[in-house]
C-alpha cells in the first residue's frame, strides 16, 4: 500500500486550472519531493490531500483510504506544514501547542517540549509578538508534536535562519527514520537535493516527472570546467555540449553523451586544472523553469 | 493626489450601495407618502394638538398631511442612514492600512503621515458629499410629484446642512479611531457603539424634560427638524459644538497617527 | 470539546461587554420610567384621539407609555437592536474568522470534520448569546420591580416578551452565518452585521410608519414585535417566519460549509 496514491487528480478554481490529472504515489519511508516554479500547483495539491479544497474530479488515497471520505481519520497521523503560518491572536505559544495537541488521541506533551527545546521555542512569549521566523518554528512544534506517519510540508523552511533551517532538516531525517513518510514540496532545490529521494516536478498544473535523484542527476548533464593557457573553448563544441562559455580563462560548459569524446579532447590539450562534477539540482531544473 | 484618486475608487462600490439604500428609502417613504396627502382627518386632529405637548414628544409631530410635515419624519431616518455610512466609512479608510496589511507599502511612499490622512480623509469626505447629494435629489424629486408648499426648498437644503454637519462628526470621529486606535481590529465596532449609543441617547433624552442635559451628548439630538422648519436656521450652539468636536476629532487624528508604531 | 472551549474563551470578553450594555440600558430605561410615568399618563390620554393612520405612523399604534409594560415595550425595542447586532456579529464572524485571520489552515487541517467545527463554533456561539440573554432576563425582572413604584404588571407577558429572545438571536446568527458563506469574503464583519441588523429595524420602523404589510413579513423586529406581544399577550402569527428564516440558514450554513474550498492564505 502506498501511503500517498493520487490518481488524475484536477482541480479548477473556476475556469483557471489549478491542478491537471496529476498522478503519482508515495511510498512508505520515503522523502518524496514535489517541485516547480511558483503556480505550478503545489500548494493546490497538498490542500487538496488535506480537504482544504475538494477535486473537480480524480481521487486521492493516504494510507490506503479516500483522503476526503476518510480526512478526520487520517489527520490524526498526519502532520501539516504550512508554508505560511498564523495563528489567533492574544494567545502565548504554549496555550496554541497544547491546544493542538489536544486535538490528538495520544499524549504528545513530552515530545511537544522536547520539539520545542530542539527549535529553541520561548513558550511563554505571546504568539503576536514573534517575528515570522519564529512563527514557524512554532508551526514545526505544532505540526510534529503528535508523532505524524506521514508530514505534509509546503515550502517548510521559508523564513528560517540557515542554522535552523539545518535543526529543521535534521528533526525531518531523524523522523523519517524513525518510519514517517514526507511529502516536501519547494522551489529551493538545494534543500530538496539534500533530502529527498525521489522527485517529481510540477509545472503549471500538470506533472512533467517523478524520478529518483540520483537517475536523475546520472541521466543527465556533467558540469565541465578546464582551465589552460591560451585555451580556445571553441575546441570543445561538439555534439553534447551545451552552454559553452569562457569564463575567467576556463572554458565551462555541460556535456551529455560518451564521455570519452571529451576525455580525448582534453588530453590533446596541455591544462592546468580540470573539474568533473554532477550538476547541482538547480542547474538541472533550470530549464524546467523557462 | 494619487492616494486621493485610488482610494475614491476603492470606496466606489461602497458609495452606490449606500446610494442605492437612500435612493430606496426615498422612493418608498414618499410612494407610501400619498395615503397622508392632505387627509383631512388628521388635519383635524393636529390642529387641536396643543404646541407644547407636540415638542414634548420630541416626534416632530408635523402635518403629516403636508410634504413639509412628513419629510420632517423622514429626516431622522435619513440622519441615521447618513450617519453610518460616515462612520464606517471614516473608521474603515485609515485601519484598513493595518487590517489588509498593506502598511507596508502605503507608509514607505514619500509622503508624510499627515498627507496620507489628508488625502484619505478627501475622499471619504467626497463620498459622504456625494451621498448627501444623492439624498437630497432623491428628496426633491419624490416631493416634486406632491406641489410641495413654499418654503419646502429652503427647508430642505437647510435640513441637508444639517445632515451634512452630522455627516462630517461622524466621518472625523470614525478617522480619529481609526487613526489612534492601535487595536485596528477594534476600530469598526468601537464606531458603531459609539453611534447605536447616541442614537439611543437621544431616544432617552427626548423621554422627558429632566434629561435635557442629555442633548449635548449625542449629535442626533443637535438638529430638531420641526426647530429647523421654525426658524429657518441651526441652533448656533449645537453648530459650534459640532465644529468643535469636529476639529477635535481631526486634530487628535493627525497627531496620534503621526506618532503611533505600525506594526504588521 | 477543545474547539467550544477555545472559542468560547476568544469571544467572552466581547459577551461581558454586550451583556452590561444591556443591563445599563434597561437600567436607565426603567428609572427615566419612574420619572414620566406622571407625563406619560397625560400622553396616554391625548394619544387615545388619534386616528389610527397617525399612530401607526409613528409605531404608536399598541404604545401606552403610562404603563410598566407599555414603556418597556418601547425600551425593549432597543435591547432588540443590541441583540439582534450581537448576534449578527456573532454569525457573520465565527466562520469567517479562520479565513480572515487565516488561521484555516491550522484548525481545517486537524483531524475533525467540517461537521464538528461548525457544531463546536455554533454551540459557542450561542453559548455566548444566551449569556447576555439571562443578564437581559435578570436586569428585566430587578430593574422594572424596583423602578415601578406601587403599580403593577402582567409577569406572564414580559415571559412572553423574553422568551422570544432566544429565537431572535438564532434568526441573526444563523442568517449571518449563511450569508458569510454565501459571500466570497468577509473582510469586515461590522459593515454586514451592521446592515443586517440595522437593515431589519429600519425595515419595521419603517415599514410601520408605511402600514406596508410585506415589509412586516421580512423583518424579524416585526415578528417580535414588544408592542404587539404586549398589547395582544401572544405572539404575531408571522413568527414562523422567523423560524423559517432559521431553519433554511441552518440547512444551507452546514451544506456550504462542508464543501466550501478553503483559500490559501494571500
Amino acid at each position: 500500500m502506498s501511503i500517498i496514491e493520487v490518481n488524475n487528480l484536477t482541480k479548477y478554481y473556476g475556469k483557471s486550472r489549478g491542478i491537471v490529472d496529476v498522478s503519482f504515489n508515495v511510498e512508505e519511508g520515503e522523502i518524496f519531493g514535489f517541485i516547480g516554479p511558483n503556480g505550478a500547483g503545489k500548494s493546490t495539491t497538498i490542500r487538496l490531500l488535506l480537504s482544504l479544497i475538494y477535486p473537480t474530479s480524480g481521487s486521492a488515497k493516504i494510507f490506503g483510504k479516500d483522503c476526503i471520505e476518510y480526512g478526520p481519520m487520517l489527520r490524526q497521523d498526519i502532520g501539516y506544514l504550512p508554508s505560511e503560518v498564523f495563528y489567533y491572536e492574544g494567545m502565548k505559544v504554549l496555550d496554541l501547542l497544547k491546544y493542538s495537541a489536544s486535538f490528538y488521541k495520544k499524549d504528545c506533551s513530552e515530545r511537544m517540549y522536547e520539539l520545542a527545546e530542539i527549535m529553541e521555542l520561548d513558550l511563554k512569549r505571546r504568539i503576536d509578538d514573534l517575528s515570522y521566523g519564529n512563527k514557524k518554528k512554532v508551526g514545526i512544534v505544532q505540526g510534529l508534536l503528535h508523532e505524524p506517519r506521514l508530514l505534509l510540508l509546503d515550502e517548510p523552511t521559508s523564513g528560517l535562519d540557515p542554522l535552523m533551517q539545518r535543526k529543521f532538516f535534521d528533526l525531518v531525517r531523524e523522523e523519517n527514520e524513525k518510519g514517517a513518510t514526507v511529502f516536501f514540496s519547494s522551489h529551493i532545490l538545494g534543500e530538496v537535493q539534500r533530502l529527498c529521494s525521489r522527485v517529481a516536478i510540477i509545472k503549471e498544473g500538470s506533472l512533467i516527472e517523478t524520478q529518483d535523484i540520483k537517475t536523475l542527476q546520472k541521466d543527465t548533464y556533467k558540469k565541465i570546467r578546464i582551465e589552460a593557457p591560451g585555451l580556445d573553448e571553441k575546441r570543445f563544441l561538439i555534439d553534447g555540449v551545451m552552454n559553452l562559455e569562457k569564463f575567467d580563462g576556463a572554458a565551462r560548459f555541460f556535456f551529455k553523451g560518451d564521455i570519452n569524446t571529451i576525455m580525448k579532447l582534453i588530453s590533446e590539450q596541455v591544462v592546468s586544472d580540470v573539474t568533473i562534477e554532477e550538476p547541482t539540482l538547480e542547474e538541472i531544473f533550470m530549464h524546467y523553469y523557462e | 493626489m494619487n492616494i486621493f484618486l485610488r482610494e475614491l475608487k476603492a470606496n466606489f462600490k461602497s458609495l452606490l450601495i449606500w446610494a442605492f439604500i437612500v435612493l430606496l428609502f426615498a422612493v418608498i417613504g414618499f410612494a407610501k407618502f400619498s395615503a397622508y396627502y392632505g387627509n383631512p382627518e388628521l388635519l383635524a386632529i393636529l390642529n387641536d394638538m396643543p404646541a407644547a405637548l407636540v415638542d414634548a414628544m420630541n416626534l416632530n409631530a408635523f402635518n403629516l398631511t403636508t410634504v413639509v410635515g412628513f419629510y420632517g419624519l423622514m429626516f431622522s431616518y435619513f440622519a441615521l442612514i447618513l450617519s453610518i455610512a460616515a462612520a464606517m466609512w471614516g473608521s474603515d479608510i485609515i485601519s484598513k492600512e493595518e487590517r489588509d496589511k498593506t502598511v507596508e507599502f502605503s507608509l514607505t511612499l514619500p509622503v508624510t503621515r499627515a498627507r496620507l490622512v489628508t488625502a484619505k480623509s478627501l475622499a471619504a469626505l467626497v463620498n459622504c458629499i456625494l451621498l448627501l447629494l444623492t439624498a437630497w435629489g432623491a428628496i426633491l424629486y419624490g416631493a416634486s410629484s406632491y406641489a410641495p408648499e413654499s418654503g419646502f426648498n429652503t427647508y430642505v437644503a437647510i435640513s441637508m446642512l444639517a445632515l451634512f454637519i452630522m455627516e462630517l462628526i461622524f466621518l472625523a470621529v470614525g478617522i480619529f479611531l481609526g487613526c489612534a486606535m492601535k487595536q485596528y481590529k477594534r476600530v469598526g465596532s468601537i464606531a458603531v457603539s459609539l453611534l447605536l449609543g447616541t442614537y439611543i441617547l437621544s431616544i432617552m433624552a427626548g423621554l422627558d424634560k429632566h434629561l435635557d442635559f442629555l442633548h449635548y451628548f449625542t449629535p442626533f439630538s443637535y438638529f430638531n427638524p420641526s426647530a429647523i422648519f421654525r426658524t429657518s436656521s441651526l441652533d448656533l450652539t449645537y453648530v459650534l459644538l459640532s465644529a468643535g468636536i469636529i476639529a477635535a476629532a481631526m486634530a487628535g487624528a493627525y497627531l496620534s497617527y503621526s506618532r503611533r508604531d505600525l506594526y504588521i | 470539546m477543545n474547539i467550544y472551549r477555545h472559542e468560547f474563551k476568544m469571544h467572552l470578553r466581547s459577551d461581558i461587554i454586550w451583556s452590561i450594555s444591556q443591563a445599563a440600558m434597561i437600567f436607565l430605561f426603567t428609572w427615566i420610567f419612574s420619572s414620566i410615568a406622571v407625563d406619560a399618563a397625560l400622553l396616554t390620554e391625548t394619544l387615545s384621539q388619534f386616528p389610527k393612520e397617525l399612530l401607526i405612523a409613528f409605531g404608536m399604534e399598541n404604545l401606552d407609555l403610562a404603563t410598566v409594560l407599555g414603556f418597556f415595550s418601547f425600551a425593549f425595542l432597543f435591547s432588540q437592536i443590541l441583540l439582534a447586532l450581537q448576534a449578527a456579529n456573532y454569525g457573520f464572524g465565527i466562520l469567517s474568522v479562520e479565513e480572515r485571520e487565516l488561521t484555516a489552515d491550522f484548525l481545517l487541517a486537524k483531524p475533525i470534520s467540517r461537521r464538528r467545527i461548525l457544531f463546536s463554533k455554533v454551540l459557542s456561539a450561542f453559548t455566548g448569546l444566551t449569556i447576555t440573554n439571562i443578564v437581559v432576563w435578570i436586569s428585566s425582572f430587578v430593574f422594572i420591580n424596583m423602578f415601578k413604584g406601587d403599580r403593577t404588571y402582567e409577569t406572564s407577558t414580559l415571559l412572553k416578551l423574553l422568551l422570544g429572545i432566544v429565537v431572535f438571536q438564532l434568526v441573526f446568527l444563523t442568517l449571518g452565518m449563511f450569508i458569510s458563506l454565501l459571500v466570497k469574503r468577509v473582510r469586515n464583519v461590522t459593515p454586514f452585521s451592521m446592515g443586517l441588523a440595522f437593515g431589519m429595524y429600519v425595515l419595521s420602523a419603517f415599514g410601520g410608519m408605511l402600514g406596508d404589510v410585506k415589509l412586516e413579513l421580512i423583518t424579524p423586529f416585526k415578528h417580535f414585535d414588544p408592542g404587539y406581544i404586549i398589547s395582544n399577550q401572544a405572539y404575531p402569527s408571522t413568527l414562523w417566519i422567523s423560524v423559517a428564516y432559521i431553519v433554511v440558514s441552518a440547512i444551507g450554513t452546514y451544506v456550504l460549509y462542508q464543501r466550501r474550498d478553503i483559500p490559501a492564505p494571500v
